[in-house]
């Protein structure tokens, strides 16, 4: 029998309603995809805008754009290695600090902290997870800077003042603001973002395997480093590297405190800038397409730059998620 | 293996490491919020509420940056949300299997953690230069490419907590699958998407990087979108690095405001996001 | 097509032997079917006819393929990639597995319920009414009064009457699995399939959901899969035994449990695997 048949003992409402759902499932399956398609587009968007944008100064300084220093606005002459300079050099003080804290926390939480506490501490942790970097920012210029130029900075340079190498990394006056209060402030901004990402990893190493662990008689600390590292160590540096991508990119939080020297000194404690802090602070005063066009080259290197760690980041996320699923 | 003894050493030792970790770390973010809280108390007067931004050196108000914020915010959500639900939707629902769904996914997560000052320079490329001049409308949809990630992969992550079984029953009684989706899945998966949205909102209301070179920032009053529009993180980061002292507390008292407002939203959400499991 | 499975049915007219039944108008005519499930094979081309008003009951040891024998029925598997079924099964004399077949349609024809009690996130007067709306424009008063009538044969509405606009999952297990057969029989339907219907639900729950059965059998056409044996000698008029995907036996319930044709039959309900 042929559908003609079918539908013809079908009385008329239902045959009408039924091609209206037919037409209805068709145009939100169409638009549900169109959204999903738009995500890709607005990537593609940011790498095609960017890339557009940097043309000018890519032709007039090719590849050298990447590795020259000088950022003169005056004669157009415009290198991006300072920002790329500080940007990786504040971000590896970051990391190197937020790491082994962010992880002590989550140890921490999961392990050492009274039960009834560890959900409020996890709380304000994932709350403060979510502070806009400004507020770092801002604390940062008019808190921190000067805490450390009257504490910090002066110890630094009075203690290394005669160990050779360490004397010119932390030489110079101390300002307060530079790249080392940049490095500390995105510390503390990574800090809970990196607290709370590997508490939760922690938290999906399964209990039995924890139990069986402790009952062979393993101390706190060999269960932490033998069972629950090695377990959760893709995620861990997936969060790592998540928020590694978090402090590469960050602008407000640095912005304030980092100076704005388009120079490399071998000194932290000197000002510097970072890409993100250049673009914030030059992109509206820039005049002439060449100086713009070079903010955007900064742009497009940040991107790629992020794009490469985060994508590092969201595959070993997923890889762990994989195992745990399974 | 070491002895007894040592094993204990070790551990103690490890521990309390841990243990000053995070007192070490917790103090200072503690700091921060005591410090924002005691400089930005003393600056909050109704003046904040109804005044506009002053000149140097006199006293005002955040008023227009706080409309301005206000007027970009609900636009940007207006905007990003339906298309990150229906982004959402298609990667849980129609194209599950589909292998659109994981490289969306992929680029989705990275959106999501992209740095928001490069979404501000492809709004500046794409609106501003267009249209010749910053405006409230560039500012609104930078924001909106922000929130669209979120809702995305909390949409997702939502509806493929929904159990298969109320999908198929759904299906078994003749509803067409959009009519599924809306009725049945949404209706399940309601909570978490709200969260989501809220958790949206409470990302971008302190985003500056973005709205820096696409809203601009406006001294006076005004809510035309077509016309650069004042921002409260714009001017907290304008008022801050002057040398007056009234913006400087300005600033402060504008970096309370937002702070509490994005800790509300976080706090609003994530009582939604635990009703859920109650209902 | 198999031997066996052309013994146990004949294409257009039913014929069991020696049932009582085999007066009924054929309902669900299966023939040849296969199932895929990517390309391991599910089902192997099973045939058998389920008569119109009566209960059929699918058993066999769990992977056997009664549930997806059952799944096929309504297309439910089309849901997911990588499933096919090849074959006929003619409901009515329609093919369903044609691929002009309007699953909609099909589905409101041939409603189904399933092993864990899956009420909609919304009150127990919508979880009723979702259905009717969908292809009835009522007025309130007759939506009302089609939803009491559904709660009703379902011997749920004195349980709910009062609470019409809670939400369905205040309800217990068995409430809200009875609200289930509530909301399939609302929207009218031919053939109602039970999948596992009572797995998940206590004694008492069981023998109520087990009594409607054998109500709305004399309207309906049914078909449940069970791993009980014992509710389905006491629900069905007929019942098929299946085993690693193909149907081994199919006949008149009091004959396939007291005197079974196939050596794998008895062993099963002897309880000797399985």
């Amino acid at each position: 029998m042929t559908l003609a048949a079918d539908t013809r003992s079908v009385d008329p409402v239902r045959q009408r309603t039924l091609s209206k759902f037919a037409t209805s499932d068709i145009v939100f399956y169409n638009l549900t995809r169109a959204a999903a398609v738009l995500v890709l587009v607005v990537l593609v968007g940011v790498a095609i805008s960017l890339i557009n944008g940097s043309l000018p100064a890519l032709q007039t300084f090719g590849f050298s754009f990447l590795w020259t220093e000088k950022w003169n606005p005056v004669t157009e002459q415009f290198g991006a290695l300072a920002p790329i300079y500080g940007t990786v050099v504040t971000s590896i003080i970051a990391m190197i600090i937020a790491i082994p804290v962010g992880i002590g926390i989550a140890v921490f939480l999961t392990e050492l902290c009274p039960r009834p506490l560890r959900r409020p501490i996890g709380i304000a942790v994932e709350l403060l997870a979510g502070i806009p970097s400004i507020i770092y920012g801002i604390w940062g210029l008019f808190v921190f800077a000067p805490f450390l130029q009257h504490t910090l900075q002066p110890f630094l340079i009075g203690t290394f003042k005669y160990v050779p190498g360490l004397s010119s990394v932390f030489a110079g006056p101390p300002y307060g603001i530079g790249v080392l209060t940049a490095g500390l402030i995105l510390a503390i901004m990574v800090l809970p973002f990196i607290s709370s990402i590997t508490r939760d990893v922690f938290l999906t190493v399964p209990p039995m395997l924890k139990e069986s662990a402790y009952g062979l008689g393993m101390t706190t600390w060999e269960v932490t480093s033998r069972i629950t590292l090695p377990y959760t160590r893709v995620a861990v540096v997936g969060g790592v590297m998540l928020a590694l991508g978090r402090a590469l990119g960050e602008t407000m939080a640095v912005t304030f405190v980092i100076g704005n020297a388009h120079r490399i000194t071998p000194s932290v404690l000197a000002p510097g800038t970072t890409i993100s802090a250049s673009i914030a602070n030059e992109f509206t005063e820039a005049t002439g397409d060449l100086y713009t066009s070079s903010l955007f080259a900064l742009g497009l290197v940040l991107f790629v730059i992020t794009f490469i760690v985060l994508a590092c980041a969201r595959l070993m996320l997923a890889r762990m998620k994989r195992r745990a699923g399974a | 293996m070491a002895s007894y003894a040592a094993r204990r050493g070790t551990n103690g030792v490890m521990m309390t490491l841990c243990t000053a970790a995070a007192v070490f770390g917790l103090i200072w973010l503690a700091i921060i919020l005591i410090e924002l809280f005691w400089r930005g108390f003393s600056g909050l007067s109704v003046d904040v509420f109804t005044k506009m931004t002053p000149p140097p050196g006199s006293d005002g108000g955040l008023l227009n940056a706080i409309a301005g914020s206000l007027l970009m915010t609900v636009i940007a959500v207006a905007v990003g949300t339906p298309i990150g639900i229906l982004a959402g939707t298609y990667m849980a629902e129609y194209g599950r299997h589909h292998r659109l769904s994981m490289v969306v996914r992929f680029i989705n997560d990275i959106l999501l953690s992209a740095p928001s000052i490069i979404v501000g320079l492809f709004v500046y490329e794409m609106l501003v230069v267009t249209l010749g001049h910053f405006s409230g409308i560039a500012g609104a949809a930078a924001l909106a490419i922000l929130v669209l990630p979120v809702v995305v992969r909390t949409t997702e992550d939502m509806l493929l907590l929904v159990p298969d079984a109320l999908r198929e029953a759904g299906t078994a009684i003749g509803a067409p699958r959009w009519v599924v989706i809306r009725s049945v899945a949404y209706k399940a998966a309601r909570a978490g998407m709200i969260t989501g949205v809220l958790l949206a909102i409470a990302r971008i209301s302190g985003e500056t990087a973005p709205l820096l070179f696409t809203a601009l920032n406006n001294q006076f009053w005004s809510l035309n979108l077509d016309a650069p529009m004042a921002s409260l993180p714009v001017t907290i980061f304008q008022f801050a690095l002057s040398p007056y002292e009234s913006w400087q507390n300005l600033a402060w008292t504008g970096a309370l405001i937002i702070t509490l407002a994005v800790l509300a939203l976080s706090i609003i959400a994530r009582v939604f996001g635990s009703q859920k499991e109650s209902s | 097509m198999t031997a066996q499975s052309s013994i146990l049915t004949a294409p257009t007219s039913i014929a069991i032997p020696g049932t009582r039944l085999n007066t009924r108008e054929p309902k669900v005519e299966v023939k040849d079917l296969s199932f895929f499930y990517g390309s391991s094979k599910a089902l192997k081309n099973i045939s058998l006819t389920l008569p119109e008003r009566a209960v059929t009951a699918f058993i066999g040891p769990s992977g056997c393929g009664k549930s997806t024998l059952l799944r096929t029925f309504n297309r439910i598997y089309e849901l997911y990639p990588n499933q096919r079924a090849e074959g006929e099964i003619r409901v009515d004399g329609n093919n369903i597995l044609d691929r002009s077949q309007d699953l909609n349609l099909l589905r409101a024809k041939v409603g189904m319920v399933f092993q864990k009690p899956t009420p909609f996130p919304m009150s127990i007067y919508d979880n009723i009414a979702f259905g009717i709306r969908l292809y009835e424009k009522l007025s309130r008063s007759e939506l009302d009064e089609r939803v009491q009538r559904a709660l009703t044969r379902a011997a749920l509405w004195d349980e709910v009457k009062d609470k019409l606009n809670a939400s369905g999952l205040s309800l217990s297990g068995g409430q809200q699995q009875r609200l289930c057969i509530a909301r399939t029989v609302a929207v009218r339907p031919e053939v109602i399939l039970l999948d596992e219907p009572a797995s998940a639900l206590d004694p008492i729950s069981t023998a109520k959901i087990e009594e409607l059965i054998d109500e709305l059998k004399t309207e309906y056409t049914i078909a449940i899969v069970t791993h009980n044996m014992q509710q389905a000698a006491r629900v069905s008029d007929l019942t098929a035994f299946m085993y690693l995907g193909e149907l081994i036996e199919f006949g008149e319930t009091t004959s396939l449990f007291q005197a079974p044709r196939e050596k794998r039959t008895q062993d099963y309900i002897t309880g000797r695997f399985g």
